[in-house]
């Protein structure tokens, strides 16, 4: 599904944020990405999705190569793939029923399947009763559940979460780790970065570590 | 999974539509710039072109007079060799009686002076007018050297220095009017899409947020387009109102020899149309413009 080799990203000064990464992620499968704050996390997953050219090394996605995601190329594979960003990145303006639409409206999804796959995803992570608030509205833990029915709406093949589970207790942690399970079982491969160690230890799935920008666990 | 371009159409609209609802106060704010600048540089453009239209009736006014030898012959015939002159646009004869009733009332109270005066002292004569493209300097000389080779004519006259101050005052005028056009279109251009790229920065987030969850440029662009086009088009009419208003408080007060400057140099429905336009078309391109440097996400 997603195979990486030796890929390197430094950004605008030589700082190296991830250096000669070489990796292979299978179609459903479940997997961990660990280590401490600025270790490449977050730059990894980015390269997955398309939002940063990795410097060096080549990308293969469903079986194409890429050096660079063409820009024209990009929507189409993002619809593909649901991103769980570390900062939610929700529309204020909007509402949490809005913010979870805008998935399937991008795709052209017509209004009344639209109408009937949000509601149903707003219940399947609890939300139902918030559907018309704003997310300023609603507390950090229901914010990352917003984000994360975005994310899910749209049966994406991949799914990709930035610390999902970094501002909620432990208890409502399991419970967003057990949705991603779920999502999982039905043959959504599922890519979480993490620093909560509990919570690896806890799902003992495939877990490669991260440090420096570089692979030291796979 | 069902797709459908036509709602593609409806979720473009309805965000745009949304859009201005939810950020009303820089809608108007980009509204009102866009007409308060548009209506200051079609006042200028008011202006200019009324100037225009007031230098050109100076240079229709124009004149050469030919007087005529008493042994001339019809004025009929007299007439239409003037009108073969390349650049002539009008001959009007001036008969003997003509010349001294016209002397009179220019004389008017000292009638007395021509007491026992009778039309024969004073020479007919043709005032002729040119043609615009003939009034500069050289275009007159050559038309008057012209005249003077009629063997009818006794002598040709016009305000050589009239015609020379009149042709470089209005050069002068097209050259700094050109200037301030230029500076005040820029000024114009330099605000309005300052206004309209405040308004998309504002916004910067919300492109990048559909730009990650797969809206395609054109999705993205589609509804800021459409809020372009509406606060372009309200603040064409805007301006068009701003004008209008202006034009009616001030018209009768302002005096006889300014009043040139309120005259509307174009068809209405023309320059209505005109300054929708270029409202829309500012509004678009500045959202266009504005906006792509965030797309690329």
């Amino acid at each position: 599904m997603i195979q990486m080799f030796h890929v390197s990203k430094s950004y605008e000064g030589g700082v190296p944020a991830l250096a000669d990464i070489t990796l292979k992620i299978a179609k459903g499968e479940f997997l961990f990405i660990t280590g401490p704050s600025g270790a490449g996390k977050s730059t990894l997953l980015k390269i997955m999705f398309g939002s940063e050219p990795p410097t060096q090394g080549q990308l293969i996605l469903d079986g194409r190569n890429y050096v660079k995601i063409p820009p024209p190329e990009l929507p189409a594979l993002r619809r593909r793939i649901g991103f769980v960003f570390q900062d939610f990145k929700l529309l204020p303006n909007k509402s949490v029923f809005d913010n979870v639409a805008l998935s399937l409206k991008v795709m052209g999804i017509p209004p009344s399947d639209v109408k009937r796959r949000v509601a149903r995803m707003l219940t399947y992570v609890k939300l139902q009763h918030r559907a018309n608030f704003k997310p300023l509205q609603l507390s950090g833990g229901e914010q990352q559940r917003v984000a994360i029915a975005r994310a899910l709406v749209k049966d994406p093949a991949i799914i990709l979460a930035d610390e999902p589970t970094g501002n909620l207790d432990p208890e409502l942690s399991v419970q967003i780790i057990e949705l991603f399970k779920e999502v999982n079982s039905r043959g959504t491969t599922v890519v979480i970065a993490t620093h909560d160690k509990a919570l690896i230890e806890r799902y003992a799935r495939r877990t490669i570590a991260l440090e420096g920008g570089r692979l030291v666990h796979a | 999974m069902r797709k459908s371009g036509s709602a593609d159409f409806v979720y473009i609209v309805q965000d745009a539509l949304s859009s201005l609802r939810e950020s009303k106060g820089t809608m108007v704010l980009t509204s009102l710039t866009l007409g308060f600048s548009l209506a200051i540089f079609s006042l200028f453009v008011f202006v200019i072109s009324n100037l225009n239209g007031v230098m050109e009736g100076w240079g229709e006014k124009t004149q050469i007079i030919v007087y005529v030898k008493d042994t001339a012959a019809s004025a009929e015939a007299m007439k239409e060799s003037i009108m073969k002159v390349a650049g002539v646009k009008a001959a009007e004869f001036v008969s003997k009686e003509k010349a001294l009733s016209e002397l009179k009332s220019a004389l008017k109270g000292h009638e007395g002076i021509l007491e026992g005066v009778d039309a024969d002292p004073l020479p007919a004569s043709f005032e002729i007018r040119v043609l615009e493209g003939h009034n500069s300097p050289e275009g007159i000389s050559k038309v008057v050297e012209e005249l003077k080779s009629r063997d009818w004519a006794d002598d040709v006259q016009y305000s050589r220095e009239w015609v020379e101050k009149l042709a470089s005052f209005i050069k002068f005028a097209k050259v700094a009017a050109a200037g301030v056009g230029v500076f005040l279109g820029a000024a114009t251009l330099f605000i309005i899409s300052n206004t309209i790229r405040l308004a998309v920065y504002a916004r910067r987030s919300e492109i990048e947020i559909m730009k990650l969850v797969g809206a395609s440029d054109m999705y993205v662009r589609a509804p800021f387009v459409i809020e372009g086009a509406i606060q372009g088009l309200v603040g064409g009419l805007l301006a068009m109102g701003l004008l209008a208003a202006g034009r009616y408080v001030l018209i009768g007060q302002v005096p006889p020899y300014l009043a040139f400057a309120l005259e509307m140099p174009f068809p209405v429905p023309v320059f209505t149309l005109a300054l929708i336009l270029a409202g829309v078309l500012m509004g678009v391109a500045g959202s266009l413009v504005s906006m792509n440097r965030f797309l690329d996400v």
